[in-house]
């Protein structure tokens, strides 16, 4: 087995989700490429463009889903695809969360933007193993509303899952806009959901994650029930290509996913 | 310790102590007797560092594009070389002339480093020069706020006296395509595009460069027709430009003779416009860089 | 102990190059590399190679698949990897220590990969004790003993008559019975190993180094760097790589080639941000990488003190002295 070489999938639906972010489903003649596990990666590639590490927003029978947003030429060409486009994808790649650790708590995910995209998957595993895990709480926030990702979850799916609430919030609303309104941390301490027997996951903007990471901690929450997931530039997903690396670190295979506690102990550069 | 080395610390502790600059520019001595290499000396407890001997090929005008956008005030030592990528860059705008505290040293030509490892502590009164100072027209800084030493003579530069500016072109221009193909495809097969050329050369000045932008130029596999195609555009875009420091061959790993490029280009220059050199001020609009009636225009 | 008379080794080598794949370190074109070899190429022994033998194993640019790609439909054709058997005559004790730390890359950590094994496992070393040392190196502070390459087939031992030969591993041991004609009993005996003048002093260093990642040196020491990929390129334990393709019509090949964690693009993302926006984080993690991160991960030094960087450097940012100041500085 050659972990460099992709195997062939097909896009075989896409979901507009904000003006710049599409989901794109992936299947093959044989169903889903692998099974990954929540929190892994997957190396994406369009021939003759260029191949990039996303995370696996989420996984159906028959197909991984990709939710990407529009910031270079590889998810530009990507969203000039159309479905039964064929596309290379190869891994899964990294730990992925730490499954065995959330089981049986109760689950906070906070998220920013194209940052929900990797808790997605976790929360999507959270609702379909509900009996493992206790409350779920997700705190999203988006520039605008039309730059919130995954309103089907965010608005129908999700809140009608037994014990879990969803609470979301914009930089800046519109017209239509009844919710909060507000930046991700403030609106988190506005909430002040309780630390007691809780994991919390949070991915976002940079900012956004320090000042979340900020306020987790005048919420008394302990690095130990932290979790976030990191992003790098990659090109082999294997360890080998260099870069990668924090420190002695490589987030293809020893992250993406990492605890607050593991964080501190890296250095500061990412 | 000669006197320009003792001159050389006393006028950067005076800088320094004055805050006239934050930072001086200058060589100390490197891992070896053959080596002089650039250093940087914010603190007056650092000035001993600063020496001047016959290794300090290093042309250091090309720092100053790490700070191009900071208003710091830097000394800087230049050699007639060192000079002309200094007018070059204020000509260009990359820096800004009041910034700058220029210190003239005369240059007699440095002595090579690679003849000196290979030859020996022994033969260091007869070491031939640098190959970059042998063809070198202009010993004496251009542009100075003060000059240390005396200025010197190119005729009291035996190796240098006797070598026009476009030594060993001809040679070039004398060959048969095929033979020129050949002789370019012999040297850059051996290039390992470890870009120390571009990266050390004071006229390579962009912010990004057209090789850094992945695919849309020149793919990254390392083939002998993408090595020269690298040699060329580089050519073309420093053309003009170049200084004929000869940085660029120097530091080269695999002694690629990039200057023969860069020369034959400064030659065909001088046929099609009329003498010129870059960098000997900073009025002189380069010939590349603006449009003239009488330009030739053959092509047409 | 058995051996090859120096008027005899054209001939040694004649006769495995009959058989094997031969690469022999020599000049040609104005550089010492490890090349095919042919009779009129004179093997280049002695000082070590300007380039390391680890493009034999890790070619700059090397292909790694095909796409072809029409309208929607893609295509990959994998290509074989090269698993022609070679043998390597001449490798120096530092360069071996180096192949053994791209062994433990490609090879190691949960994934292998299948185009560095193809080449290597087909790959018999003979390596070349040093009789001397040059300025630049120092490999003895590094761990490496510049007489003996324990990783090594075979190991050959330059005298005044001649090559002694021992082999060190059992296919080492086959390839001597394979070519016991052409060795004979030598009499001289194995050299001393020489001693590097350039030291560099590493205990400890580990250990300090995981204190200074914030430290105002980096700054200082980076200063004069030019950011160009000469050290990295060199350096034969270097193995950072980019893949990239190469389109032509609908076919495309996947490569992947040498990167050097001094180029700024190597580790900025889509978006426009990069974790190592200066040199100070890129020398850094040069530095580092070789004399922290690698024995933390691999358990040995990034660096085998082969001194090929501190030759071609530019700027002459020369390792050792960076390793006394790094000692040098308070944590």
């Amino acid at each position: 087995m050659n972990p460099l070489v992709p195997i062939i999938g097909k896009i075989s639906k896409i979901v507009d989700e904000t003006p710049d972010t599409k989901t794109f489903h992936v299947t093959t003649s044989n169903g889903k490429p692998f099974t990954p596990l929540p929190g892994q990666l997957a190396m994406v590639s369009l021939p003759a463009v260029g191949e990039a590490m996303f995370s696996i927003s989420s996984q159906g029978d028959d197909h991984l889903e990709f939710s990407i947003k529009k910031v270079g030429m590889l998810t530009e060409a990507l969203h000039d695809a159309e479905v039964g486009q064929e596309i290379g994808v190869r891994g899964p790649y990294g730990n992925g969360f730490p499954l065995d650790f959330c089981k049986g708590k109760d689950m906070l995910f906070i998220g920013g933007g194209i940052g929900l995209a990797p808790l997605r998957s976790l929360i999507n595993y959270c609702v379909a193993n509900r009996e493992d895990f206790g409350n779920l709480q997700v705190i999203y926030g988006a520039r605008s509303p039309a730059d919130l990702c995954f309103k089907e979850e965010l608005f129908e799916t999700w809140p009608k899952v037994r014990d879990m609430r969803v609470d979301v919030t914009v930089d800046k609303g519109d017209e239509n806009w009844q919710g909060n309104v507000g930046f991700v941390p403030a609106f988190l301490e506005q909430l002040n959901p309780s630390p007691e027997g809780k994991v919390t996951v949070t991915c976002g903007p940079p900012i956004m994650i320090k000042f979340v990471l900020q306020s987790l901690a005048k919420m008394n929450y302990q690095p130990d029930n932290i979790i976030t997931t990191l992003e790098m530039r990659m090109k082999c997903g294997v360890g080998k290509c260099g870069r990668c690396n924090i420190g002695s670190c490589y987030i293809c295979l020893d992250g993406p996913v990492f605890t607050l506690t593991q964080l501190n102990q890296l250095p500061n550069e990412y | 310790m000669n006197q320009i080395t003792q001159e050389m610390r006393n006028l950067a502790k005076q800088l320094l102590e004055e805050e006239k600059v934050q930072l001086v520019m200058g060589w100390e001595k490197g891992s070896f007797w053959y080596n002089s290499t650039p250093v940087f000396v914010s603190k007056v407890e650092d000035v001993d560092k600063l020496i001047w001997d016959e290794f300090c090929a290093a042309n250091l005008a090309t720092y100053l594009l790490d700070d191009r956008f900071s208003d710091e005030k830097i000394a800087l030592f230049v050699k007639g070389c060192d000079s002309r990528a200094v007018n070059r860059l204020v000509q260009d705008k990359q820096v800004k002339r009041e910034n700058l505290y220029l210190i003239g040293i005369p240059c007699p030509g440095m002595k090579s480093a690679k003849a000196a490892k290979e030859l020996g502590q022994e033969t260091k009164e007869e070491l031939p020069l640098e190959d970059k100072c042998i063809y070198c027209t202009h010993h004496n800084p251009l542009v100075y706020d003060i000059l240390l030493g005396e200025e010197v003579a190119l005729d009291d530069i035996a190796a240098t006296a006797e070598v026009s500016r476009f030594e060993g072109v001809e040679e070039i221009e004398a060959m048969t395509p095929d033979e020129r193909y050949a002789y370019w495809q012999d040297h850059y097969s051996r290039c390992i595009r470890c870009y120390a050329c571009r990266n050390v050369c004071p006229a390579c000045n962009c912010t990004e460069c057209c090789f850094d932008l992945g695919q849309t130029w020149l793919e990254r596999d390392v083939t002998p027709t993408g090595n020269q195609v690298y040699g060329i555009i580089r050519a073309f875009h420093v053309a003009g430009r170049c200084i004929e420091c000869g940085e660029c061959e120097r530091v080269c790993p695999m002694d690629i003779p990039i200057m023969k490029l860069n020369r034959k280009i400064a030659k065909d220059i001088e046929e099609l416009y009329g003498p010129y050199e870059a960098g000997l001020d900073t009025e002189t609009p380069p010939p590349l860089g603006h449009y003239k009636t009488e330009d030739p225009d053959e092509f047409m | 102990m058995k051996g090859i008379k120096k008027s005899q080794l054209s001939n040694f080598l004649q006769q495995v190059s009959a058989k094997y794949s031969l690469y022999v370190p020599a000049q040609v074109d104005g550089v010492t590399r490890f090349q095919k070899y042919s009779s009129e190429r004179e093997p280049f022994l002695t000082a070590n190679t300007q380039l390391s033998p680890k493009e034999l194993f890790f070619p700059q640019t090397e292909q790694l698949y095909c796409y072809e790609t029409h309208k929607q439909e893609v295509k990959v054709e994998e290509l074989a990897a090269s698993s022609e058997p070679q043998v390597l005559f001449g490798v120096r004790p530092c360069d071996m220590q180096a192949i053994g730390v791209l062994d433990d890359v490609f090879l190691g950590k949960g994934y292998e990969d299948v185009y560095y094994r193809a080449k290597r496992a087909n790959t018999l070393i003979i390596a070349l004790a040093c009789s001397q040392a040059e300025a630049t190196c120092f490999c003895d502070s590094m761990g490496v003993d510049p007489a003996f390459a324990p990783q090594a087939d075979l190991m050959m031992y330059e005298t005044e008559d001649g090559y002694l030969i021992e082999a060190l591993s059992d296919q080492g041991k086959d390839f001597l019975q394979e070519f016991s004609s052409a060795l004979e009993e030598l009499r001289s005996e194995k050299p001393q190993a020489p001693a590097c003048e350039l030291k560099a002093e590493t205990d400890g260093l580990v250990e300090k180094l995981q204190k200074m990642f914030e430290h105002s040196v980096w700054a200082e020491l980076s200063r004069k760097c030019i950011n160009c990929g000469t050290c990295t390129y060199l350096c034969p334990t270097c193995h950072c790589f980019d893949i990239e393709s190469k389109t032509r019509g609908g076919k495309e090949v996947k490569f992947r080639c040498w990167d050097s964690c001094m180029y700024k693009e190597y580790t900025l993302m889509a978006g426009g941000h990069n974790p190592r926006p200066t040199k100070k984080e890129r020398v850094r993690q040069r530095f580092l990488h070789k004399l922290q991160y690698m024995p933390e991960r691999y358990g040995k030094w990034g660096c085998v003190g082969c001194g090929r960087c501190i030759d071609k450097c530019p700027v002459n940012l020369d390792i050792t002295k960076v390793i006394r100041e790094l000692r040098e500085v308070e944590a």
